[in-house]
């Protein structure tokens, strides 16, 4: 899967767990910052991205990322 | 002035001598203590009581009993093998005192005599009255308890006598019990409150007068009875109330070694078990305590403070079955129908459960750190979470990882309850509830969300 591929998915998942359209994320966004996740809402993400790439990852991990960009990252190199 | 610089370690200082989570935190002492007599310092050596004879003595049925319903003649039969299984085949718990003044005292006796334990021992308990001797002598115990009472409160006020009256009562009953062969306890009420050196002393060295024409096993015990509480544990505190004075005293100035000597409290200022505990440390043997602290007003020493004060004095179970407190609780709510409150030590529903979400985090990552020691193996009690808008994310992991029972690397991560844990906050942000989630409501959950789960692990 391309970086490319990984990102549109990211932003579809992040865009439908904020209620926005896909155009309305940028990879620069903060989780929390710039789309106002609170604690639990940054574990609800980390499980929507799960299941949409079907895998498990380390909550450790996963839950310091901190960007939309990060988060494509993430899982660019998870599914390399 | 000593400074002290950082010692920036690469492994953590967990000071496992101390806090070796297998057992209770164990009590080490660095020295002996001092304590000012008469204008003299004399020396207490607490490391004493790691090979001194310390145990507990059982008073459940007796002071426990007169601070609530009577307890059935099975429910005490039950408690008395349990005690036997707690204390174990060593004595820790040691003997067990019971009335005998109805059919169902005597009949309760017989039943537990039956089952033909070697601990507790069964005593007896009897006003100072030579009649009572009767009923000791009927039922073949070989010790009994007496009520000997040593303040002026309750000589003067209560039983109406000069102190000569009552010192001559108390005397003709220890004899008439040597004559029946039955070794006396004498149980003196509101020592604390007591004119020491003008009544207690004088009448303990007459005792042991008495004691010195009868075998070592038949002398005269003394239990100080600190019946209101009045009793403390501090360094230099002045007479009647000072534990460790009164123990020195009766040691040294009345020759009473330390295994005829027990301590009986009562916690109306809150210092039961502490100073039951220091008891020990002072120099006697015996500590008189009940079921879960069950005794006149606001009770007695609770057994399992003394139990578990016992494996962190001594290092060791020594034989003790510590699980049993669990059952006992558990036997109190569902059949003897007596709740304990939720934050009793060591059995309360809540004693090792948390409800912090930055607690339930530490939990969940390392045991240890939110868990006093190991009560999974020693108490079946695994630490646990009440799930409420404060326990978190980590919390309801937690607790859904307990519920399934899953260990290391199949635990599931908070992601995997994310779903769960939504529910639980729109309960409190949506719904406005104000109480803790319930398990059943959880369980309902985790079949809801995680129903691979639930089958693989919880059905049937």
């Amino acid at each position: 899967m391309t970086r490319e591929e990984v990102a549109a998915r990211v932003i579809n998942v992040t865009a439908r767990e904020f209620g926005m359209k896909p155009s309305e994320i940028k990879e620069s966004d903060q989780f929390t910052t710039d789309l106002g996740a609170d604690s639990l809402k940054s574990i609800e993400l980390v499980a929507a991205y799960e299941e949409e790439f079907g895998i498990s990852v380390k909550e450790e991990e996963a839950l310091k990322v901190q960007t939309v960009g990060g988060a494509i990252d993430f899982f660019f190199h998870l599914l390399k | 002035m000593r400074t002290y610089e950082l010692q920036d370690v690469s492994t953590p200082n967990l000071i496992e001598e101390i806090f070796p989570y297998s057992l209770p935190p164990l009590i080490k002492f660095e020295g002996k203590i001092h304590e000012l007599i008469d204008g003299k310092v004399v020396e207490f050596d607490p490391n004493e009581v790691k090979t001194r004879d310390i145990h507990i003595t059982d008073t459940t049925f007796r002071d426990g009993q007169q601070a609530r319903p009577p307890y059935k003649k099975e429910h005490m039969v039950k408690l008395y093998e349990m005690l036997s299984k707690l204390g174990g085949p060593n004595g820790v718990i040691r003997q067990s005192e019971f009335f005998l003044y109805t059919k169902n005292d005597r009949e309760t006796i017989d039943a537990c005599r039956a089952l033909n334990l070697r601990y507790p021992e069964i005593t007896g308990w009897i006003r100072a009255n030579k009649g009572d001797f009767r009923l000791v002598k009927e039922m073949g115990l070989k010790e009994t308890g007496m009520l000997t009472s040593s303040s002026d409160y309750h000589i003067f006020y209560k039983q109406n006598q000069t102190r000569k009256e009552a010192m001559q009562q108390y005397l003709e009953v220890v004899e008439a019990a040597f004559e029946a062969g039955v070794r006396p306890r004498c149980h003196l009420e509101d020592i604390t409150r007591a004119d020491l050196a003008g009544f207690v002393f004088p009448f303990v060295q007459q005792l042991e007068r008495l004691s010195e024409q009868v075998p070592e096993n038949m002398k005269v015990k003394i239990r100080l009875c600190d019946t209101m509480g009045f009793g403390l544990a501090y360094p230099n505190v002045a007479e009647p109330r000072s534990i460790p004075k009164l123990i020195w005293r009766l040691r040294h100035e009345c020759g009473i070694p330390p295994e005829r000597l027990e301590w009986h409290g009562h916690n109306d200022f809150h210092k039961v078990h502490i100073n039951a505990a220091s008891s020990w440390i002072y120099g006697l043997n015996a500590l008189n305590g009940t079921l879960f602290g069950f005794g006149e007003r606001t009770g007695n020493p609770p057994i399992e403070g003394a139990i578990i004060e016992y494996v962190s004095l001594k290092g060791d179970l020594n034989g003790v079955n510590l699980a049993m407190m669990t059952e006992m609780a558990e036997y109190y709510e569902k059949v003897i129908g007596t709740q304990l409150p939720a934050n009793y030590p060591f059995v309360g529903k809540d004693f090792n459960t948390t409800r912090a979400g930055i607690h339930a985090g530490g939990l969940r990552k390392f045991e240890q750190i939110y868990n006093i020691f190991d009560t999974t193996k020693l108490l079946n009690r695994p630490p646990r979470v009440a799930i409420t808008d404060k326990s978190g994310t980590d919390g309801v992991a937690l607790w859904v990882n307990e519920f399934l029972g899953l260990k290391g690397d199949d635990r599931l991560s908070v992601m995997k309850v994310a779903k769960i844990q939504r529910w639980v906050m729109d309960q409190y942000e949506k719904e406005g509830r104000m109480s803790s989630i319930t398990d059943q409501e959880l369980e309902e959950q985790v079949k809801i969300h995680l129903p691979e789960y639930y089958n693989k692990y919880r059905k049937n």
